[in-house]
């Protein structure tokens, strides 16, 4: 069982694993149900989860794993359980309403990708660096489109709770970039940054509710009525 | 002399502050015990931060101290130079007063307003002053300067339910809220240029200050620190915030909170800056000359008693200006000696302006607390109701009119002398200026006169106006020993003049590098001259000496024709009209008219009689009569930048869909361009 010590082979299995994360990102735009929405993001976290073992493993830095933890039981078990029952609370359509149609959203998922790859692109020195900044290379491209798809899928969507989802996206984007470039921060930030996910999903859950209930619908468009 | 425990009574001041703050919070429930946990702690904290200025004065050195925060560019540094031990002294002196004052005058809160906010923002305000005046980190200085600004707003509309301070707190904000973003620009170009935001830094770097950055800087800071100090055209908000508040918070605004403006200048002008170029001199200077010119014709014209100190307020700090710009255009001409004597004349004024306006709005609050009316109009014949008070405010009046012996007379003589050795120190058009300036000083100083001997006869001389004066009163004991306080310390500085200016030393060896104390006083300590050539002299305690020597014979000639001479009273002549009233008595307004006849391409006064006829025009039923003069800066300066913004915000609307996807897609577009520029790179 060598290579499993191999770096080498550290390396791809994480660039594997992010691929199936941005794989992941781009089919949640392209999914209607939100039920399946929160599922697939609970898989999402917990590739993101793995991919913060693995590199705590392989680099032997014990505090990656407190990380790995937090992501699970945050990202992966608290958070969709929380959504799953506000959405079961609130009874809302389980169907999505995006602004723009399904294979065009998809298209413009493809082309953030891009943008993704381009700007990465600009941060990779390979001569300057050291090897482990290799890794950096194709998760922070992937990082950096996780962001601009989560981005992409509030603009997208009318309804607050989906939004939530693609807001919570757009920090797996910023974890993945921050575990992938530095090693894991140093752990209070990242406890910080949990800790901050965790209220803002509330805020946001709580947010919708009262949505729901003043104006008998989630659809944030309506929320221009509140305009002086 | 090096184990002076300054830093220790420092941190006590602080903690007696912020022990008051929360204590008279948590004990809001009970105004009675909140009063006096308010008053007693801000009594406690002066004595220990006037202890610690002295200390620290003493020991001559500067002491620093700095606590690490963990975050980039900002430490808890303290400095606690001469500069910040001079203010820290004045602060106290204030302080000191304002708390005893307030012992009697908050017992009117009482069952009627939270006395525990008031104490939270009362302590709040001084915390943050102390620091201001110490801090010697950049952001420090911000935070403590934002946290000064938001307390004084609070206090500034404490009597929340009039619209009048309302409106003044909004404009108050909305002006603090410019000067601390120009401020902040300001310090992150120094903070860009020395690579730290401590101040000491800055005084490193200056030296490598490129000459357009230096201009950037001052600008930027000249118009943070004047629109806190309220140097025209950028006072709008002082006249309006400080009469609303309460008396003793008005007190302490007009005396030291747009000093901290001053201190600013002084401190990052002198210290961090470099050697500022010549014209920046010349712009404090001619800044200085029209605030103090326009600052006291708009208090000739003003009825609210209040509202004309604040007016003078805006007159004091032009004279503080003329001495700084004059040590700014000596320090780069020269003349390190005059540069010194103008800057103890700008720091002498500040203190001393502090002192009897703090001790003039006091009084002020007394007759305001006693009558219930600011309007002078309807005030009068308040000397034998309030004798103390009426003798308190006469001290401050002649004070602040620049009348020997007291001290407001040594720091404008000062700046005058000043002044005048400016113009043989310079050449071109510098030269010209001077002079300028000084008649204009002298203008100043006889206006103010006019002023205050309208605001002393109007208000407390003559027969009583309103109908109100009946149930007027002394004011209580502590008020009264609030003001007499204040009025010992005017003639202490006034005829002590000599045995306080080495207090100066230190600060102008730190400033500009100079001792010019003991040159300036000769005489074995009685005269005060400037030491330079063709200079004055001058002797406020042989003045003083003067004045008591003419004063027995003349009380002694009084008291002797009043024993035999017998006064008999009668009615005043009514020139055949019968029922001559209250009204009738001279007025305020009666009293400006010549002046607003003067500077009437000043003031545009408008004026609009209406008579209502019945059968001839000889005899009119009633007579309208509305008399107002024009806000000059407000219309011309004001009322269009507002146009323009309000122009802007409606163009500007268009871009606020109110929809969260619009919103959204701004920031996404915005993103992905920036990164794609930042990828390009």
């Amino acid at each position: 069982m060598s290579f499993v010590h191999d770096p080498q082979f550290g390396d791809r299995m994480i660039t594997l694993m992010a691929a199936l994360v941005l794989v992941l990102q781009i089919a949640m735009v392209g999914q209607r149900w939100l039920i399946t929405n929160i599922r697939m993001f609970a898989l999402q976290s917990f590739l993101l989860a793995a991919i913060a073992g693995t590199i705590a493993f392989f680099n032997h830095s014990n505090h990656i794993y407190i990380a790995a933890v937090l992501t699970f039981v945050v990202k992966t078990l608290v958070l969709p359980i929380l959504l799953e029952r506000i959405v079961a609370r609130v009874g809302i359509q389980q169907e999505i309403e995006p602004l723009i149609n399904v294979p065009l959203s998809v298209l413009i998922s493809g082309g953030l990708t891009l943008v993704g790859y381009i700007v990465a692109e600009s941060f990779y020195h390979p001569e300057e660096t050291s090897a482990p900044a290799a890794l950096g290379h194709n998760t922070l491209a992937i990082a950096i489109a996780l962001f601009l798809i989560g981005f992409f899928m509030m603009l997208n969507r009318r309804k607050a709770l989906t939004q939530v989802l693609g807001l919570l996206s757009m920090e797996n984007g910023l974890f993945l970039a921050a575990i992938s470039l530095t090693y894991g921060m140093p752990l209070v930030v990242e406890i910080g940054i949990f800790f901050d996910v965790l209220v803002a999903a509330m805020v946001l859950g709580i947010l919708v509710y009262r949505i729901g209930e003043t104006f008998d619908s989630m659809d944030v468009s309506k929320l221009r009525r509140l305009r002086g | 002399m090096n184990s002076l425990p300054v830093g220790e009574t420092f941190a006590l001041g602080l903690l007696a502050y912020t022990v008051g703050a929360f204590a008279s919070l948590a004990s809001w429930r009970r105004p009675a015990l909140a009063r006096h946990l308010c008053c007693g702690s801000a009594v406690a904290g002066a004595v220990l931060e006037g202890c610690a200025a002295i200390l620290g004065l003493l020991q001559g050195t500067p002491v620093r101290w700095s606590i690490s925060s963990g975050v980039p560019l900002f430490a808890y540094s303290f400095s606690y130079d001469a500069l910040a031990g001079f203010l820290n002294l004045t602060l106290a002196i204030l302080v000191a007063a304002v708390a005893i004052y307030s012992f009697s005058y908050l017992k009117e809160f009482e069952g009627r307003r939270n006395i525990g906010i008031f104490g939270l923002l009362f302590h709040l305000l001084l915390l943050s002053l102390t620091i201001v005046f110490t801090s010697a980190n950049a952001f420090l200085f911000l935070i403590a300067w934002e946290v000064m600004a938001l307390a004084a707003y609070g206090l500034v509309t404490f009597y929340h339910e009039d619209p009048e301070a309302r409106r003044a707190g909004l404009l108050y904000i909305i002006m603090a809220h410019m000067d601390v973003g120009c401020l902040l620009l300001g310090f992150a170009l120094l903070t860009q240029a020395s690579g730290s935001a401590e101040f000491a830094s800055f005084h490193l770097a200056a030296a490598g200050l490129s000459s357009s950055h230096q201009a950037a800087a001052f600008v930027l800071f000249f118009l943070g620190f004047s629109i806190k100090a309220g140097v025209i055209p950028f006072h709008i908000w002082l006249p309006a915030a400080h009469p609303v508040a309460p008396s003793n918070i008005s007190s302490l605004l007009s005396g030291i909170v747009i000093k901290t403006g001053i201190y600013g200048m002084a401190r990052i002008f002198f210290d961090a800056l470099g050697v500022l170029p010549a014209w920046a001199g010349v712009t404090v200077l001619i800044l200085g000359v029209v605030s103090a010119v326009l600052g006291v014709l708009y208090a000739l014209m003003e009825h609210d008693l209040k509202r004309l100190l604040a007016y003078h307020s805006i007159e004091n700090i032009g004279i503080i200006l003329m001495g700084l710009g004059s040590a700014l255009i000596f320090r780069v001409t020269g003349h390190p000696q005059l540069a010194a004597v103008a800057l103890i004349a700008a720091m002498f004024h500040t203190i001393n302006h502090a002192i009897f306006k703090c001790l003039l709005f006091l009084g002020a609050g007394s007759v305001l607390h006693s009558t219930g009316t600011r309007n002078m109009e309807k005030l009068g014949g308040l000397i034998r109701p309030m004798p103390v008070t009426a003798f308190c405010f006469l001290i401050g009046a002649v004070a602040i009119s620049g009348l020997p012996p007291l001290n407001g007379f040594v720091s404008e003589w000062l700046t005058y002398q000043s002044l005048l050795a400016g113009f043989g120190a310079t050449g071109g058009l510098t030269r010209i200026l001077f002079p300028i300036a000084g008649s204009m000083l002298a203008l100043t100083g006889a206006l103010a006169a006019a002023c205050f001997v309208k605001a002393f006869a109007i208000t407390f001389l003559a027969l009583p106006r309103g109908a109100e004066s009946s149930r007027v009163h002394e004011a209580p004991r502590s008020m009264l020993v609030g003001m007499g306080w204040l009025t010992l310390a005017c003639a202490f500085l006034g005829l002590g003049a000599t045995w306080f200016l080495p207090v100066f030393d230190a600060m102008t060896e730190q400033l500009l590098g100079m001792r010019v104390g003991a040159s300036l006083i000769t005489s074995n300590g009685l005269v005060l001259s400037v030491g330079t050539p063709h200079g004055g002299t001058v002797s406020t305690a042989i003045i003083g000496i003067g004045l008591l020597i003419l004063l027995v014979p003349t009380a002694f000639l009084v008291s002797r024709g009043a024993r035999r001479f017998v006064r008999t009273r009668g009615p005043t002549w009514d020139c055949g009209l019968p029922g001559l009233s209250d009204d009738n008595e001279y007025t305020a307004t009666a009293f400006s008219k010549a002046l607003r006849m003067i500077f009437s391409a000043l003031y545009q006064p408008r004026r609009e009689i209406q008579a209502v006829f019945d059968v001839s025009p000889y005899y009119p039923k009633e007579i309208h009569f509305e008399s107002e003069i024009e806000p000059t800066f407000e219309k011309r300066l004001y009322a269009p930048l507002q146009d323009l913004i309000l122009w802007f915000s409606t163009r500007m609307r268009a871009v606020q869909a109110g929809s969260v996807h619009a919103y959204l897609a701004y920031i996404f577009i915005t993103l992905v361009v920036l990164l794609i520029l930042v990828s390009r790179q």
